[in-house]
């Protein structure tokens, strides 16, 4: 059933595919760092070669009760639950943005364990419930 | 309840909107490929029309599509 | 000869099946529309603009689930040659086409109100964005180039190339950081969204799974029409 022409397209065609699949994934793993939308606290501490004066990215959840405002500025702590980073920031948030839920924050480091944001995400997860069921659940863990 | 609809807490533009922007752009795609459907059915029932009534016998007994098509022009009209 | 009956059996069916669909499709529509709009409650977090992901979210599945098609049928066109399946899928690419966009500028709607901006170039939108460019050059490639067999292999070649980028979209929101959420509704394993806003989803993706089939129909009609047309003309 297969005859000669098929089998050369196949070949021709699986060959194709191999070689643009590396090159693919090869390009995706030089750009990895581009692709990354934000890094994480854990990221920061271990990057040794930070350029403080450019722009990034920085990711995690709002540490609970870390939050607190007067009328300049809101400063809070951005956590991956095993390094923390101070982001203070002045503007106004998104309205999900609130303890215990992620957050990205777009600015400059000060230094390692200090951020300051221009510019603040909400990172929505992948959770969708209505509001009586998150009563019950939260009833469930007190 | 009402207004609520409307206000979706706040959230009533983007609803809206988004719920809005699918059903016109699928409205206007409807539309347009019907439009493009209609076409091509004139004018194919057109050149079927246009032949000799020798072609025409032969096409209508060896092509079942074009009889339907046919058919079905002449019946819109 | 068996093609050509073939041909006008499909034609038979296209009339049955776009009847039926038809007469369904209104009551369907109204009642996830309703669901959607109305019956189905907020969520805990993002309120009411959580409805959003009922149009998101089928188009969104749709725009995938269609290049998927695409691609497959372009890799078994390429091979084998199969004329019918060129004409599939060039009926199915403006609808992806439409779908993508529509996921795109939703999903935008939706990113304002809860991440606070209408985009980011995160990987998964980026790649989405992508996927709607490569839907673009599959209908240019046969809407541009005049010769019908060149038409055929250089789009076959688009969409199995583009096809690279579907898993890229799938689990970009697991292999790199993303604003964009991970995945809610897996294909193994319980969904992290509520069986109350389950309904709402499956219902729009139902409607425009049916909205899908009848421009699909058309289209494709319009495709069997237009060779007959050709095949005219040489008598």
């Amino acid at each position: 059933m297969l005859t000669k022409k098929v089998k050369k397209r196949v070949s021709l065609l699986s060959l194709v595919l191999i070689l643009s699949v590396i090159s693919i994934f090869l390009i995706l793993r030089s750009l990895t760092s581009n692709i990354l939308y934000f890094q994480s606290p854990t990221d920061i501490k271990n990057n040794n070669d930070i350029n403080f004066n450019k722009k990034m990215r920085v990711g995690g959840m709002v540490k609970k009760n870390s939050i607190t405002i007067n009328d300049k500025e809101i400063k809070f702590i951005i956590t991956d639950f095993d390094n923390e980073l101070k982001v203070s920031y002045s503007g106004t948030v998104p309205n999900l943005f609130s303890e215990e839920k992620g957050v990205v924050a777009e600015g400059r480091l000060q230094d390692k364990k200090f951020f300051v944001a221009d510019r603040i995400l909400a990172k929505h997860d992948e959770n969708y419930m209505p509001p009586e069921l998150k009563e019950i659940i939260k009833k469930d863990v007190k | 309840m009402i207004s609520n609809l409307f206000s979706m807490g706040n959230y009533g533009f983007f609803v809206w909107s988004s719920f809005f922007t699918t059903l016109l752009v699928c409205a206007i795609f409807y539309i347009r490929t019907r439009k493009t459907l209609k076409k091509y059915e004139k004018e194919f029932a057109k050149e079927i029309e246009d032949l000799s009534v020798e072609q025409k016998k032969v096409i209508l007994e060896n092509s079942k599509i074009a009889s339907q098509v046919l058919s079905s022009y002449n019946k819109s009209i | 000869m068996i093609k050509f009956f073939s041909n006008s059996n499909i034609f038979f069916w296209i009339e049955k099946l776009t009847n039926f669909i038809n007469s369904i499709f209104f009551i369907v529509l109204l009642v996830a529309i309703s669901f959607a709009l109305i019956l189905s409650p907020p969520d805990y977090l993002q309120g009411d603009s959580v409805r959003i992901m009922y149009v998101h979210v089928p188009a969104a599945w749709i725009g995938l689930a269609s290049f998927f098609c695409i691609a497959l049928l372009s890799l078994v066109n390429f091979i084998f040659k199969i004329k019918n399946f060129n004409l599939i899928s060039k009926s199915i690419a403006p609808i992806g086409l439409v779908f993508t966009c529509l996921a795109i500028i939703t999903g935008s709607l939706w990113g304002q109100p809860t991440w606070g901006t209408f985009w980011v170039w995160d990987a998964r939108i980026t790649s989405m964005l992508i996927l709607a460019i490569f839907y673009i050059i599959f209908i240019l490639s046969y809407k541009l180039i005049s010769d019908q067999k060149k038409a055929d292999k250089i789009s076959s070649f688009v969409a199995i190339i583009g096809s690279i980028n579907l898993p890229i979209i799938k689990y970009s929101v697991d292999w790199w950081n993303t604003l964009h959420q991970p995945a809610s509704i897996k294909i193994l394993g319980a969904s992290s969204i509520h069986s109350s806003m389950l309904v709402p989803l499956f219902l729009m993706f139902f409607v425009l799974i049916l909205y899908c089939a009848l421009i699909f129909l058309m289209k494709y009609k319009t495709e069997i029409i237009r060779i007959k047309k050709k095949n005219l003309k040489r008598l």
